[in-house]
């Protein structure tokens, strides 16, 4: 009984999940009847249709979909590989030694509360066409550092005096406690930073000029005044920002199995 | 200074006029207060105190993890290093790696005293205290009872020259404790290791310990070393067990007259 109730439930759910889409497609199709206006905001069909244009035959420029997207993607791992290995280092060292963090965080504190857009005038002034790395490391990087530094100073002073105990040095006790105590919080910190490091480089491909990019893409086709394209851009970074999030979720789920509170 | 030649007689493990006070905001605290005995090898001492006496504390400082403010502890003739020699220490809070395997948790003292780990020795002493069938399990999924087990064959497994435990079983229901204290004796009588067991149980001291140390109210110092002159195993009920813990019950009441 107990399998079928869940089966049932699953079942139930899919079903209320695609009524839901369904019913949002059609609340889209009337709007765009009633305001018949094409060229202001396309229906689901056209929308669809330009998908398929921009997927198979490419855009303006002949430059399909999935390599606007893989420019996209590449950008933001680049930026986020960049902002996890500075950031985690400098959280670990930041939790583990008040000094450190006594020193850094006058500096630290305030440049948090700058929006990475902020930064993109001056970055396009200093750094170049190139500049987008810098942005999406902004975004990973907050985010990060503070969820190591949490991790660090929650690990446990007991599990840490085992290891003294039995003569662990500094750099032991930070491999084999410090650093698996702080795991998950690190973890957190690197989905949170992936998904404000995407939101940064659609906002810095809108604005910073280039040829590739799905954030180039919508700017781009809103100069031509053809909507539908827009949409598609904005669906498909939608549905990659989707699809990284549940990535690294199930990939926290995969590590995190000794946690009790995993996948609640 | 008594100890060198202390050791030379043989005594393995000596505490030596220890003091330790703690400087804070509100002035000093003394914590431990001249402190002196001393263990021979393979013996098992007991020690109790009040609650708050600074048993912890003095645990801390026979393994390393604090420094006395003046006075020694020697251990085989020299200070508590724990990157020297090699100890068991097994604590009152929560001491398995969370996210390794029972196993896993077994190996850590190898791995951290001798860089690599062997897991014939990990499984010996997981079936010495009876966790076979245990070992792909992960701390949160098995008991309070079976965590001690885990914590206590991490300690035997590095083969330490001494064993000390604070509190270890306060944690856990009577049955569960009675058990453990029957298999740490089996343990301890099959190794002959030395081993300090500090508790607040008196109870638990007169059963498990060759000698008892009764420490005073904080400053804690030593009060009276006993020893209990009785076989092992040991029974709770018989008139001589009853009257050594009556004994220690009572000095432990002129140290706090509200027990």
């Amino acid at each position: 009984m107990g399998i079928r109730s869940s089966y049932y439930k699953g079942l139930k759910s899919i079903i209320v999940g695609l009524a839901s889409i369904v019913t949002f497609l059609l609340a889209w199709e009337a709007v765009f009847l009633v305001m018949n206006n094409p060229f202001f905001l396309p229906g689901p069909y056209q929308v669809f249709l330009a998908f398929i244009r921009i997927a198979t035959l490419g855009d303006i420029n002949h430059v399909p979909l999935a390599l606007h997207a893989s420019v996209s993607l590449y950008r933001v791992l680049l930026g986020f590989v960049a902002g996890a290995v500075t950031a985690i280092p400098l959280g670990l060292l930041m939790g583990m030694r008040t000094t450190v963090r006594s020193a850094v965080n006058p500096i630290i504190e305030p440049l948090r509360f700058i929006p990475p857009m902020a930064w993109i005038p001056l970055t396009i002034l200093l750094l170049g066409l190139n500049g987008y790395i810098f942005i999406i490391w902004l975004g990973v990087f907050f985010p990060v550092l503070l969820n190591t530094i949490a991790g660090v100073r929650r690990a446990s002073i007991t599990l840490v005096n085992v290891a003294k105990t039995f003569g662990a040095k500094d750099l032991t006790i930070l491999r084999k406690i410090i650093f698996p105590s702080a795991l998950p919080e690190i973890m957190t910190g690197l989905r949170v930073g992936m998904g404000i490091g995407w939101m940064c480089l659609v906002a810095a491909e809108l604005i910073i000029p280039s040829a590739y990019g799905l954030g180039y893409l919508i700017e781009e086709y809103f100069n031509y005044a053809q909507t539908d394209v827009v949409i598609v851009g904005m669906i498909t970074i939608g549905l990659i920002g989707l699809a990284i999030n549940y990535f690294m979720l199930y990939v926290e789920k995969r590590m995190f199995r000794w946690r009790v509170d995993v996948g609640t | 200074m008594w100890a060198h030649e202390a050791w030379a007689m043989g005594l393995m493990f000596v505490v030596d006029s220890l003091n330790k006070s703690f400087h804070t905001e509100s002035g000093t605290i003394d914590v431990i207060d001249n402190l002196s005995f001393s263990v021979e090898e393979g013996q098992f001492l007991c020690i109790v105190g009040p609650s708050g006496c600074g048993k912890t504390t003095l645990l801390k400082i026979m393994c390393g993890l604090e420094t006395p403010t003046s006075g020694n502890v020697l251990i085989n003739g020299v200070l508590p290093n724990p990157q020297k020699q090699k100890f068991g220490v097994i604590f009152q809070e929560e001491s398995l790696l969370p996210w390794r395997t029972v196993i896993q948790n077994v190996e850590f003292g190898q791995e951290i005293c001798s860089g690599r780990c062997s897991l014939d020795i990990a499984r010996k002493y997981m079936s010495l205290v009876g966790l076979v069938g245990f070992e792909n399990y992960y701390p949160h999924q098995i008991s309070g009872g079976m965590k001690k087990r885990v914590a206590i064959a991490r300690a035997l497994a590095v083969d330490p020259d001494i064993i000390m435990m604070d509190e270890p079983f306060a944690d856990l229901d009577a049955q569960t404790r009675w058990i453990l204290q029957k298999e740490l004796l089996s343990v301890w009588s099959q190794l002959k290791k030395t081993v300090i067991f500090i508790t607040h149980n008196v109870e638990e001291a007169v059963f498990l310990g060759q000698f008892v140390a009764v420490l005073t109210k904080r400053p804690a110092t030593l009060k009276s070393l006993i020893k209990i002159d009785l076989p092992y195993p040991r029974s709770r009920l018989t008139p001589p067990f009853i009257s050594y813990r009556e004994k220690i019950i009572g000095m432990l009441q002129q140290e706090i007259p509200s027990i």
